[in-house]
């Protein structure tokens, strides 16, 4: 097989925002070792000065509608992937405000960790766009090699140590599933990009590598059964990496999920969105219940983490164009609503220093700000109209319904009533319970920029989700087969 | 200005609550008076929407519609036929007397305000939605600000002991939490509260859910699916089920009214008086809205299932009232019992008995968010809700022991209230179809008669209290505006009841007629729906 690399400078415009974005890195760094006087809040603002720019590319790109793939089709460019890179660049935007408190408490590598965050994000922006299997494992490898370093960041502490080290472990034996399941898919199909594989035929041996994929992915969106690390890691790790744990490698994994399945197994239907609706009502159930019993705030948002995905799932199991509107759509409210929560969290545990459910007691008489955005962030996680979070269910819900997945609905119908109850306990602490020390808190400006954003998207994607729907409707997928009729093909022979 | 009067009386409680966030928390009476004139706005609106529907015409009038979203199906849709007319215009009276009645709250005043007036305005929103995903939008939305306004500003209830300590709870104790129906607190109550109509809410859903799709129509414009929905008969009975419990459950039909007499017991007045007088009959609207308007063969066959559990109702909430010793809990459960004869008024299905269920609605709202204000008031002065610990009030409260006794006379259906006509309708309208429900209503009547003035005689006569020697009356014209404001109401429309019969009969007529096939439907994209 020869290889040969033609690209033109015109092609080359596709891959603007993360040529821009690495060379800003690169700034950054040798800034962050050149310059002594350049205080962590300077960097921290000039990386988002450097995503802002690269999130302006985007918008540009999505106003001109500019598609395209390289690389013979490795790497894909589409509508649906500029949504995912602007929800994976909002976030980080956001996490780098909600940082700023917390990285002034670290003793060292305090310029480093901006660094960390925005190469994450780079690895995720190329994740999202990755149309083959090869580049699947090079960009989630990328990614995930910055959280490894991120979630064990407090090198002092022992539960951020913990966090890091089960993390990894866990990462390292995905990334052999992973490995394991391409090769498997690559023997059978005898390519690694999905827009080729469409008329394989179904065997045992694409089954079970699609299924090792599947695993490695759901570990990343933190799926039951690959749920397992989700609560430890999150409660060690930095708050705010915590924050970028809880919505950006989950919208870039599923980023890939939507491609793969969309794309590559559109003909096999019928089986993988059974699998999605086991996943979905475990996930959702396992997730919710369990967090009834959390004591600790940020093990409640990991359980309600597990709980969304499974909200989330049910567009992958709908399997239809609506489905993964719908989920695009749940993603942006799912941004500004989770992120808000953790600003208000990070806010919160600078004064009480620990993360308690009980520090919330009588929050509302400490800060009034701060309780109030803390309620709209999660009624809107909880799903209660006029909040983003409701619209984000019901899209869900719509497509689901056309799809008739009636047991799926009605178990996501429990699971609202049930989440209502952790959610309201909290609610409970902060306005109704009083506080032990009636001193009041002060969030910080950069922490307040972040719970005005969530605040500000949470209320307008509820009531005037108009344009964002649009926005997420014409988002489509290149090389989608799902548009056409239903096909019934069985991913095993013979089945 | 006029098609403008649904935005106005919908939005009006919602700026009022978003002004309130810029309102400095220590001016007190700015708050007060923000919230009142906001509140005042669509009571003023609401009161030309009643005088103003044109009752020759029918239909839905003051139609505003807005697409939302192309793509989902959802346009922000609003109007008010003869039944959601009525309906929003006891919302604003009560949600402007409550604003009044709570004008003494001294804790965290702004939030209480802007809790209040967001449940008002979403109740609104319910009444005045033509479109199913605004409905329940409007209806899940009514249920969040219960929770906090009975958390923070509410009381617990006599005899509460068990599960004081909720914060060292463990898992099984959360599950005991949900089911320990012997715990009193407000926490509890208000939790309950929740989890109630919200699973009700999700079932409601679920039915619009089922609509939206397998009616093939993939819209949620209930004008639309009235004239176009088809459903086959065991689809139409599950959807229907599924409506009528959902939403029955707010209502509250009897074996699901648990939630309620606990939430009123708990609450703040303001809050009692929105919770009994017009959140309870979002069940009894939505389910005339959703399943009497799209499933009217459904209703036709199943609506015996609401005549038959109404008795329930009626016999058990009314025994319960007359052996309860806290005045919130006889309200509560009074309430729970009057919800009985709105089902039996719906169930018959004639036009007089549905008129009379309509008129019901408005006139209980009325007369029990009297009640519970001055409760409310006997609460605030003595700090005591246990009947027989209380008595002898009249001495040092003449005002509001006349108030209560008119408020009682209200409730018992005494000719010259609006309740006497309701109460008549229901009684000769459903006397074909029920006869035997009608004879347990009419002795439910008496058994009102009873614990009424059991409740009046225990606080009001006999020998006041030392302890309570310093209570004293409602002087000032903030605490009588609203008690006046609604037994002038009561009693005006009581005597003159001609335009609102005349504006509940232009809707009611053509909805009967539709669900019993009297007459052939005559509009334009009807096609193949008579047999």
């Amino acid at each position: 097989m020869t290889f040969q690399l033609d690209l033109s400078v015109a092609d080359l415009l596709l891959l603007l925002p993360e040529i821009f974005l690495t060379l800003w890195l690169s700034l950054l760094l040798s800034l962050d070792f050149s310059l002594k006087r350049l205080t962590h809040q300077q960097l921290a603002y000039l990386s988002i000065v450097g995503l802002a720019v690269t999130g302006l590319i985007l918008l540009g790109f999505d106003q001109a509608g500019t598609t395209g793939a390289l690389f013979k089709n490795m790497f894909v460019l589409d509508q649906m992937a500029i949504v995912f890179k602007l929800i994976i660049v909002g976030a980080t935007v956001l996490v780098l405000f909600m940082s700023m408190d917390s990285v002034q408490d670290f003793k060292f590598f305090r310029g480093e960790y901006y660094v960390m965050v925005v190469m994450s994000a780079l690895g995720m922006m190329f994740m999202v766009s990755s149309n083959d299997l090869l580049s699947v494992f090079v960009t989630l490898e990328f990614s995930t090699f910055g959280f490894y370093v991120l979630v064990a960041y407090l090198r002092d502490d022992q539960r951020s140590s913990e966090a890091g080290l089960k993390f990894f472990i866990l990462g390292v034996f995905t990334a052999g599933l992973l490995a394991y399941g391409i090769s498997l898919v690559y023997g059978e199909t005898g390519t690694l990009i999905f827009s080729e594989m469409t008329s394989t035929p179904g065997s045992y041996g694409l089954a079970i590598g699609y299924i090792l994929i599947f695993a490695a992915l759901g570990f990343k969106i933190g799926a039951v059964p690959f749920h397992a690390w989700i609560p430890d890691t999150y409660q060690g790790a930095p708050t705010p990496v915590t924050a970028f744990l809880s919505i950006a490698p989950k919208a870039a994994a599923l980023a890939i999920l939507i491609r793969m399945f969309y794309v590559s197994l559109a003909s096999f239907k019928p089986m993988w969105a059974l699998l999605f609706v086991v996943a979905s009502i475990f996930s959702m159930t396992y997730g919710n219940i369990v967090a009834i019993a959390q004591k600790n705030i940020k093990r409640l948002l990991a359980y309600s983490g597990i709980a969304q995905i499974g909200n989330i799932m049910i567009g992958l199991a709908a399997g239809t164009k609506q489905g993964s509107d719908a989920i695009m759509f749940f993603l942006l409210t799912y941004l500004f609503a989770n992120l808000g929560a953790f600003a208000v969290i990070i806010a919160v545990s600078q004064v009480m220093k620990s993360d308690e459910i009980e520090d919330y007691n009588g929050l509302n008489r400490r800060s009034p700000f701060l309780a109030a955005a803390m309620l709209l962030f999660l009624l809107s996680l909880a799903g209660v109209p006029p909040l983003a979070g409701f619209i984000g269910k019901i899209y869900l819900f719509i497509a689901a319904m056309k799809e008739e997945l009636y047991t799926l609905l009605v178990v996501g119908l429990i699971n609202i009533v049930i989440s209502m109850y952790y959610y309201l306990i909290v609610v409970k602490k902060m306005y109704i319970n009083e506080p032990t020390d009636p001193s009041p808190i002060h969030a910080s400006m950069p922490i307040k920029v972040a719970v005005y954003v969530g605040i500000a998207g949470t209320v307008l994607l509820g009531v005037y989700p108009g344009p964002f729907i649009d926005w997420v409707v014409s988002a489509s997928l290149m090389f989608s087969n799902i548009a056409g009729p239903t096909a019934s093909a069985s991913l095993l022979p013979g089945g | 200005m006029g098609e403008y009067s649904l935005l106005i009386i919908l939005f009006a409680p919602f700026f009022g609550a978003i002004a309130l966030m810029f309102v400095p928390r220590e001016e007190a009476l700015l708050v007060r008076m923000t919230a009142a004139i906001s509140a005042g706005i669509s009571l003023l609106a609401s009161f030309y929407i009643f005088l103003a529907y044109d009752t020759t015409k029918g239909g839905f009038q003051f139609v505003q519609r807005y697409v939302w979203s192309e793509e989902l199906g959802i346009a922000f849709y609003l109007g008010v036929d003869g039944i959601g007319g009525p309906l929003v215009f006891a919302s604003a009276i009560l949600l402007f007397a409550g604003i009044f009645v709570s004008w003494h709250i001294k804790d965290r005043t702004k939030e209480f305000y802007m809790f209040l007036l967001i449940l008002a305005a979403a109740t609104i929103g319910v009444f005045m939605s033509l479109d199913l995903f605004f409905l329940y939008f409007f209806y899940e939305m009514s249920v969040l600000p219960m929770y906090l306004l009975l958390g923070l500003w509410g009381s617990h209830t006599k005899g509460y002991l068990a599960m004081t300590n909720p914060e060292e709870r463990k898992l099984r104790d959360s599950i005991g939490f949900i089911f320990n129906f012997g715990s009193n607190s407000k926490e509890y109550a208000a939790m309950k509260l929740v989890l109630f109509l919200s699973a009700g809410a999700v079932m409601a859903l679920m039915g619009i859910l089922l609509i939206y799709h397998l009616s093939g129509l993939h819209t949620f414009d209930i004008v639309v699916l009235r004239e176009q929905a088809h459903f086959s008969d065991n689809v139409a009975t599950l959807i229907w089920f599924l409506i009528f419990f959902g939403f029955a459950s707010i209502a509250p039909i009897w074996p699901l009214h648990s939630w309620s007499p606990v939430g009123h017991a708990a609450a703040p007045a303001a809050t009692s008086m929105l919770h009994a007088g017009v959140l309870m009959k979002l069940g009894h609207f939505s389910i005339i809205r959703v399943a009497f308007e799209i499933l009217p063969d459904a209703t036709r066959e199943w609506m015996w299932v609401a005549a038959v559990l109404c008795v329930f109702s009626i016999v058990y909430g009314g025994l319960v009232s007359y052996f309860a010793k806290d005045t919130k809990y006889v309200i509560g459960y009074s309430s729970s019992s009057h919800m009985g004869y709105i089902f039996l008024g719906m169930a018959a299905l004639s036009y007089i008995s549905l008129s009379g269920a309509v008129i019901y609605m408005f006139a209980h709202a009325l007369a029990t968010s009297m009640l519970f204000a001055m409760a409310g008031w006997v609460y605030d002065q003595t700090h005591s809700r246990d009947i027989p610990s209380l008595g002898g009030l009249v001495e040092r409260m003449p005002f509001i022991a006349g108030a209560f006794i008119v408020a009682c006379m209200a409730s018992i259906g005494m000719p010259g209230t609006i309740n006497f006509i309701a109460e008549i309708m229901i009684i000769v309208g459903s006397w074909d179809k029920y006869p035997v429900q009608v004879v347990v209503a009419v002795l439910g009547i008496v058994l009102t008669l009873a614990y009424m003035f059991k409740m009046m005689r225990g606080l009001f006569y006999g020998k006041l209290d030392p302890e309570y020697a310093h209570t004293t009356d409602a002087r000032h014209w903030v605490d009588r505006m609203p008690l006046l404001l609604l037994i002038v109401c009561s009693i005006t429309l009581g005597i003159f009841p001609g335009h609102f019969y005349e504006v509940v009969r232009s809707t009611v007529e053509p909805m009967v007629d539709r669900i019993n096939h009297v007459a052939p439907l005559i509009t334009q994209n009807t096609k193949g729906f008579l047999p």
